[in-house]
């Protein structure tokens, strides 16, 4: 089963058969196993709290560069420094901006809610598409095609059809993301249905559990963390699409935003705009990514 | 580095020292008249299995040796309910059997562990499926005490809140194992369990189904295509193969019991090995 780690990669089983080697000269007896697969889950912890902080360290390393490189340009329209923007950021967040009327949180709940509703709808519908593909091998040969024909086309290509299908209102944006959320969510379902081993399932029914427990408990929850990566691949395109169909093709959000910002040569306003919806990606995989751990716990280390 | 011998033998202290099981269902005696079976795939016929014809005391470990494709894997997944014989009939404990259920567990080449359960979880799996299936009422606190019991018997229960990726082969097959008897099979069929185990790690699984089998007495049918193994582990050895693939013989293994894994070194065992190589080979 790819993308579950069940078995122990090299130098990653915790305990060795009989505790031999490994974890030191020191003999064990059976409680100091489990002290020492305490201690391994601890070092892991450790691992990981190192790895987010130097990841920190990085982001904030690059902030500083930025700082610097803008006092040193000292041009405000071409390179605003860090606190212009952020000082633009806190006066917009809350004020209405002059052009159209709307603060930045505003704009950035448009954003959000487009993307979500969307969101919501294109996984559901792709979920249950890749699941019927995965059973019905009729259904996979007819829809196959279909899908391998939508998904290379970048989504932005259909805006002027659905705004002359679906008028200018949030219905295009919407099916703007849908559309392309449903190709990604459909292979990957597929995917990861597929992976699941016939002898897992068999295994599950020789324990004892129906066909319909097996599914739900066993085939569904064996795919779960490659449909939750497939939903994160799915997010990003979406976030990325609707920031474009904002700076082409709508009133509000925060494509809309950066394009008013950019035509009045507010640049720090841009930076302020683009930062927010990098954070806004952020957070939104980050949850994903969240329940991927939950999902998934051979990924917590 | 300091050897430690006796943490090989750890579990095997355990195991003894463990409470006395409860009296489950009476191990199955199964019968094998004329099973055979042929795969059709894209209009040409394949026969994997013909006129087998086996019996299997209640309690026995019979073994079926053969090389890759003979068609012991299908025998048995038959047996399982995984899969429809063509010909013949096959009858566990007196009944006919029917499609997978839990009184005919089964064990394969990979431990099939639930990657997302903890070992714990995993050995309650079938009992909380059953559960959700109406087949019986048990409350949790009781399936804790048996999944308890069952973990101390195997050597896993410092290890019940570990997940399997975090267990190495071995303890994985064991898990495995505790897995299948809480469900309280009266027949236990083993896929070449042990095959993707590495050769130290293998001798410790043997002293480990051995002993299991000595506490437990369950009707067990070991597929392999290791005749030290099979010579090791069964009471009789049914030697498969031949076209079309069938059982060529059945073989007694006149060793006594109990057995342990260091007796693959002694004369008898040679002997007895010997025999058996020849009738394979020949």
């Amino acid at each position: 089963m790819s993308g579950w780690h069940s078995a122990p990669l090299s130098g990653t089983a915790v305990i060795e058969e009989g505790a031999q080697a490994s974890l030191g000269a020191a003999d064990h007896g059976p409680l100091d196993e489990r002290a020492d697969l305490l201690a391994h889950r601890r070092a892991r912890r450790r691992a990981r709290t190192r790895r987010v902080v130097t990841g920190l360290g990085g982001l904030v390393a690059l902030v500083l560069l930025w700082q610097v490189a803008a006092m040193i340009l000292s041009d405000q329209v071409a390179l605003p420094s860090v606190i212009q923007t952020g000082s633009q950021f806190a006066h917009y967040l809350t004020r209405p901006y002059p052009a159209q009327g709307k603060p930045l949180w505003f704009d950035l709940y448009i954003s959000l809610r487009r993307i979500l509703f969307g969101f919501v709808i294109g996984v559901a519908i792709g979920v249950a598409a890749g699941a019927a593909m995965s059973a019905s091998r009729v259904i996979r040969h007819l829809v196959d095609p279909v899908i391998e024909v939508i998904r290379p086309l970048p989504p932005l290509a259909f805006i002027p059809l659905f705004i002359v299908w679906l008028g200018i209102g949030e219905l295009p944006k919407e099916v703007l993301i849908i559309v392309g959320v449903i190709p990604v969510m459909a292979i990957t379902t597929v995917a990861a249905l597929d992976e699941v081993p016939e002898d897992l399932r068999l295994c599950a029914r020789t324990l004892g559990a129906t066909r319909g427990y097996t599914l739900a408990h066993v085939q569904i929850r064996s795919a779960l963390p490659g449909i939750l990566t497939g939903m994160r691949i799915a997010m990003a395109g979406a976030w990325s699409s609707i920031v474009a169909v904002e700076l082409l093709a709508a009133t509000s959000g925060l494509g809309f935003l950066i394009m008013q910002a950019g035509d009045y040569l507010d640049t720090a306003l841009v930076f302020a705009g683009i930062i927010t919806i990098a954070l806004a990606g952020l957070v939104l995989d980050g949850c994903l990514r969240g329940l991927l751990i939950v999902a998934d716990p051979s990924r917590r280390g | 580095m300091s050897i430690r011998h006796s943490s090989r033998r750890r579990w095997l202290v355990t195991a003894d020292a463990g409470t006395r099981p409860d009296a489950g269902p009476a191990a199955a005696h199964v019968v094998l008249e004329s099973v055979g079976k042929t795969f059709r795939r894209s209009g040409r016929r394949t026969v994997a299995l013909s006129g087998i014809n086996l019996q299997v005391a209640p309690g026995e470990l019979v073994c079926l040796l053969g090389p890759s494709g003979c068609g012991k894997s299908t025998l048995l997944r038959i047996v399982a309910g995984a899969l429809a014989s063509d010909q013949g009939s096959v009858r566990v404990g007196g009944r006919p059997a029917g499609g997978p259920a839990p009184d005919r567990g089964m064990l394969f080449q990979s431990p099939m562990l639930f990657p997302w359960l903890t070992t714990r979880q995993n050995v309650l799996f079938g009992p909380k499926a059953q559960r959700s299936a109406g087949i019986h009422q048990r409350d949790d606190p009781e399936l804790d005490a048996e999944a308890d019991a069952i973990l101390a018997t195997v050597g896993l229960a410092q290890f019940s809140d570990a997940f399997p990726h975090e267990l190495s082969g071995g303890m994985q097959h064991r898990a495995a194992f505790a897995r299948a008897m809480v469900t309280r099979p009266s027949l236990l069929l083993m896929d070449e369990p042990f095959g993707a185990l590495d050769a130290i790690t293998r001798i410790r699984m043997h002293d480990f189904l051995l002993s299991m089998w000595e506490r437990y007495r369950i009707t067990i049918i070991f597929v392999t295509h290791d005749i030290e193994e099979a010579v090791l582990l069964g009471d009789r050895v049914a030697v498969m193969g031949g076209k079309p693939p069938g059982i060529r013989e059945i073989l007694d293994v006149p060793l006594g019991r109990p057995r342990h894994a260091a007796d693959v070194d002694t004369e008898r065992f040679l002997a007895v090995k010997r025999r058996i190589r020849a009738s394979l080979t020949r």
